[in-house]
């Protein structure tokens, strides 16, 4: 009886009319339209305006009435040097991340997991952890400090009577560079998530091992790193999946024209073109929206093989 | 874990060290920074490795204080956090409660509506064009706006959300109050923690804001603290790659830069410890339900 009571107030709910539905949920509307208004206008609004990969824009005609010139802007492109050396240059920063600073905030999180909770780890974790919370402007003027040329180094270079050396001028130190100074500022923080992971693994698996006589690095290689493989594999494909974002707030911040070659990625190129050299707003909506296409397929490709492998993705 | 230990053994020892070193390497850059804005040029020159200057000068601050707009970055920083981040709020909590809510008519476009913003944007120029186009640009309040919603915050709110137990809200419903009410005085109260988290790293975020202005707002006295930094920095860097500047005045204007870093960093360096627990639940939440 009480079943199909059930049922039947189930299928009543089914048939409630649309209306009906709208209006028992109307709150929810308020809070979707002080949401969308924003989005909109910020998120979509933009977007509209990349129909300009396709026009000739005229700033005095604006978006809409600028003729269109099809795939020009692309053929363009596709012929321009200096783009296909900042697309070459994001992949291979991209890479030289994944390679250099990938590893580092595992490593930070074993080596703290190996420590006693205490002061002392307290202590160190704030230490670790506090650099994220600045700006890529602060951190690139302090590595100007250390590195500069009339930097900490140099001052000391020149004390010892050897010649100053021009460090961020340096094309075969500059990506190295890059991967030091952002480990420097970030794998604190990102340690933090494992070793949330590694305090998930239960402690009778170390018990286990311990009986059957594994030693420290057995363990770490054995127990720690299994657990916290899923952990590892969704931020290292959510790291493929941003390929093109190499970090334009930090290449932006330590970057200048001697070092361009090896460092300009398309971020950096699409503001000079932009806002510096020539100002042609549809050539460089072209780039960005180029950019944008393949950085949509590397994210969704990349974030689906993360719920794939049974985790819970970027969202 | 069977037998308590009460001494740290040789492996932890050596571990502490190699962390306690790295803590270092953290910390020094900062250290040194300090040092220079306080340090004559002279005796940091010839000794940039001093624990301490034997002669302290604060005249880069002085002239800081006196010669330069930092000041004026300082409103205007306080202008962006006080507009922006609870701008920031009503938008992204608004974002997050909506998609929290059981099925509705529309749900799943807009929700698809905010998470398509995580994986595709109209970029760069078409945004600046906006901005013109809406007479934004050369405002602050323009940027205030520009930095509405955050996708990943509003999910790591949507998912705090969803973790309430239903029940509160249907006796809380039983009894009769609206669902305005029940989202006022019954659910926000309980979402306080990850509210905070949510507002530090949006007040961060404002604080560390420098892209935006620098590209869309033309007038200094409006720039924010960030900008002013990057222009005090950044001005003479293509003089030093070339060398021209003379050494005297370049060390002079290394200690002038270095105070500058010290006043922008120093008010998140000090809240930083008493806050960082909420940072980290943060990334936790996000982490553990993202």
């Amino acid at each position: 009886m009480l079943h199909i009571k059930a049922l039947s107030s189930l299928g009543k709910k089914n048939q409630e009319s649309l209306f009906k539905r709208i209006g028992k949920n109307s709150y929810v509307y308020l809070f979707i339209a002080i949401s969308l208004s924003w989005y909109l206008l910020f998120c979509y609004g933009p977007m509209y305006g990349l129909i300009l990969a396709f026009k000739d824009f005229n700033a005095s005609k604006g978006i809409l009435f600028s003729p269109f010139v099809g795939l020009k802007h692309y053929r363009d492109l596709f012929q321009n040097t200096e783009f296909f050396a900042a697309f070459r240059n994001t992949v291979i920063i991209s890479f030289g991340r994944i390679i250099f600073e990938f590893p580092a905030p595992i490593i930070i999180a074993l080596l703290l997991n190996e420590l006693r909770e205490g002061k002392y780890k307290k202590t160190l974790q704030t230490v670790f952890t506090f650099p994220y919370f600045l700006s890529w402007v602060v951190v690139g003027s302090i590595v100007l400090n250390l590195l500069g040329s009339d930097g900490v180094v140099n001052s000391l270079i020149t004390l010892s009577g050897i010649e100053k050396q021009q460090f961020l001028a340096n094309k075969d130190l500059f990506r190295p560079l890059l991967y030091i100074t952002s480990i420097w500022k970030s794998a604190g923080w990102t340690s933090i998530i494992y070793l949330a992971s590694i305090s998930g693994v239960s402690p009778e698996l170390y018990e286990a091992a311990t009986i059957d006589g594994a030693n420290r690095i057995q363990r770490v290689w054995h127990v720690t790193l299994p657990c916290i493989r899923p952990t590892i594999v969704v931020l290292l494909l959510l790291a493929v999946g941003n390929t093109m974002n190499a970090g334009f707030d930090q290449i932006f911040n330590m970057y200048n024209a001697s070092v361009r070659s090896v460092s300009d990625i398309l971020d950096t190129y699409i503001y000079r073109i932009t806002f510096q050299v020539s100002g042609d707003f549809g050539f460089s909506t072209a780039v960005g929206l180029f950019k944008s296409i393949i950085n949509f397929v590397l994210l969704y490709l990349f974030d689906r093989m993360a719920k794939m492998l049974g985790e819970d993705g970027l969202f | 874990m069977f037998i308590k230990k009460k001494k740290y053994d040789t492996a932890q020892i050596v571990i502490a060290i190699i962390m306690g070193f790295w803590a270092l390497l953290i910390l020094y850059p900062f250290y040194s920074a300090f040092l220079a804005s306080i340090s004559t040029q002279k005796e940091f020159s010839q000794n940039p490795l001093m624990l301490f200057p034997k002669e302290v000068t604060f005249a880069a601050y002085q002239y800081l204080l006196q010669a330069t707009n930092l000041l004026v970055g300082y409103k205007n920083t306080l202008f962006m956090l006080v507009f922006g981040v609870p701008f920031n709020m009503i938008i992204t909590v608004a974002t997050g409660y909506a998609m929290s809510r059981p099925a509705y008519p529309g749900k799943k476009l807009f929700v698809f509506l905010i998470l398509f913003t995580m994986y595709f944007s109209g970029g760069m120029v078409p945004l600046y064009l906006l901005m013109k186009n809406l007479h934004l640009t050369n405002k602050l309040i323009g940027i205030v706006f520009l930095y509405g919603g955050n996708t990943f915050y509003a999910i790591l709110i949507r998912n705090f959300f969803q973790s309430l137990p239903r029940e509160m809200e249907e006796s809380a419903r039983i009894d009769g109050a609206s669902e305005i009410k029940l989202f006022f005085r019954i659910l926000l109260p309980l979402t306080v923690p990850i509210m905070v988290t949510v507002l530090l790293f949006f007040a961060v975020d404002r604080w560390n804001e420098w892209f935006n202005t620098m590209l869309m707002v033309r007038d200094s006295a409006k720039w924010t603290l960030q900008v002013i930094l990057r222009n005090i920095v950044f001005t003479t860097l293509d003089d030093m790659a070339s060398r021209v500047v003379s050494v005297e005045k370049t060390y002079y204007s290394l200690s002038l830069k270095m105070a500058a870093i010290v006043l922008t960093m120093a008010p998140v360096m000090i809240f930083y410890p008493f806050t960082q627990r909420f940072f980290m639940k943060g990334i936790l939440v996000g982490s553990v339900k993202g």
